[in-house]
């Protein structure tokens, strides 16, 4: 473990200049998140899930958390005529990322995977204004929206994902209320 | 570049992978990512059935059994405790608990005091508390996770990756990756892009986690041999073999002040303050 031998030299840039960019890196489209949470899976069959605000209630109470929203994206896996379970589309705002990820549930509502489906980070003065999110309508990595390849690796101190935690409890709510078989 | 990410160990995790078609990648992501949840799974403070759960519920005293994982991260903890005289040191759980930045669970929280010894290791995949202290892990096991992964990515046939967990990664592979590096002073800017390539890096700063209330600032960053939060608005990064000595190391440079502790040549690691 502890070994001694020489480690490369650090390549080190300063970014003086680059003021504003955003990074937006496309981890799995829809249809990839589908094979990655179910890969058995024949079929998905897409449904707006819609909550009664007594649904909504129940699902605050089970996730202790606002329900948020009355509608939601999701889609039913299908191995031939059996159901595998379900998929529910969600994002969520950060501190000051946007992030889009899938919910893969079975019959019973208890999670079987979560996959981010996007992930996108304003960097600069851009992001202290007040709608910030509008930032992002509209653009794609071609209106140069993205510091180089955009995808680029990101370190420095640890940027909590508890909304997306968060969000997936209240999917998870939302499953047990208006899924479960 | 293939990549995957899920929420792990309180954070995203990022995989990319560089050189393997879809049916390789597949299987390949799916298996790293069954490490990281397995570290999570052992190493998380929050979850009271976890190894950690375990050994802080657990009276001085007693013998814990633990999971070989646990146990390789809870040794190299110690060592890097032993070579730091302390700053680095994960019985800082207890402060982060008196702080809010941890969860209150289990016996009553004692007071901290620097430079004692929290456990021993028997050799035999068993740990002995030596005291009531708290222990948490969040200042390593991320880097151990990575590592895990990793090898997980090698072992499926990938040699060109890259693991990021919350800032904690490590590269694999002969094309050099580009590493962006947050201002401390300002973390929606990027300070610094670096290149990377077989190795590992971790970055430390307390930025996310500074919190200023009536009663004092804290951060989830704590200097081993004061016991007090580090609020400095510098940011650490450390380079290494490994992404867990990587991670743990950043506390002691955070600490120190010092970028080029002694401690750091004994890793065969480098460090970087902004």
């Amino acid at each position: 473990m502890m070994k001694t031998h020489a480690v490369a030299p650090l390549l080190l840039v300063s970014l003086a200049g680059a003021s504003s960019a955003a990074f937006a890196t496309q981890y799995l489209t829809v249809e990839q998140a589908q094979k990655a949470i179910f890969p058995e899976a024949t079929a998905f069959k897409p449904a707006t899930l819609q909550l009664t605000l007594e649904q909504m209630q129940q699902m605050e109470k089970l996730a202790g958390l606002p329900a948020r929203s009355a509608a939601w994206r999701s889609f039913s896996a299908f191995k031939d005529d059996k159901l595998l379970g379900y998929i529910v589309l969600d994002d969520v705002i950060g501190k000051f990322e946007l992030i889009s990820y899938a919910v893969g549930l079975l019959p019973d509502a208890s999670v079987r995977q979560v996959e981010i489906l996007s992930y996108r980070e304003s960097h600069g003065f851009e992001i202290r204004s007040a709608n910030w999110r509008q930032q992002f309508v509209g653009k794609t990595a071609a209106s140069g929206l993205s510091i180089g390849n955009g995808i680029a690796n990101i370190s420095g101190a640890t940027l909590s994902c508890t909304h997306v935690t968060d969000g997936v409890r209240r999917i998870a709510a939302l499953a047990q209320v208006v899924l479960k078989k | 570049m293939k990549r995957r990410a899920q929420p792990w160990l309180g954070t995203l995790v990022k995989i990319s992978i560089g050189d393997a078609d879809d049916v390789l990648a597949a299987a390949a992501f799916s298996a790293a990512f069954q490490q990281v949840e397995l570290v999570h799974r052992l190493m998380s403070f929050h979850a009271a059935d976890s190894d950690l759960g375990r050994i802080n519920r657990a009276p001085a005293g007693s013998m814990v059994d633990i999971d070989p994982h646990t146990y390789t991260v809870l040794q190299a903890a110690m060592q890097v405790t032993a070579a730091s005289a302390g700053l680095f040191d994960p019985r800082v759980a207890g402060r982060l608990v008196e702080w809010d930045m941890l969860p209150h669970s289990g016996p009553a929280l004692p007071a901290y005091q620097p430079q004692r010894a929290a456990f021993s290791l028997n050799g035999e995949g068993q740990l002995q508390k030596l005291s009531a202290d708290w222990l948490d892990l969040g200042g390593i096991a991320k880097g151990y996770a990575v590592d895990l992964a990793i090898l997980s990515l090698q072992q499926s046939g990938v040699r060109q990756a890259c693991v990021n967990a919350g800032g904690d990664l490590r590269v694999i592979g002969d094309s050099p990756c580009e590493i962006l590096l947050r201002d401390p002073a300002s973390p929606d800017n990027m300070a610094y892009k670096l290149s990377l390539q077989n190795q590992a890096l971790a970055t430390s700063a307390s930025y996310f986690s500074l919190r200023r209330t009536e009663q004092g600032s804290y951060s989830a960053l704590v200097n081993g041999q004061t016991g007090e939060p580090m609020l400095d608005a510098v940011s650490v990064s450390v380079t290494a073999e490994s992404c867990m000595l990587a991670d743990a190391l950043t506390k002691v440079v955070m600490a120190s002040g010092d970028a080029k502790h002694p401690c750091l040549a004994q890793f065969g690691a480098h460090a970087l303050i902004i």
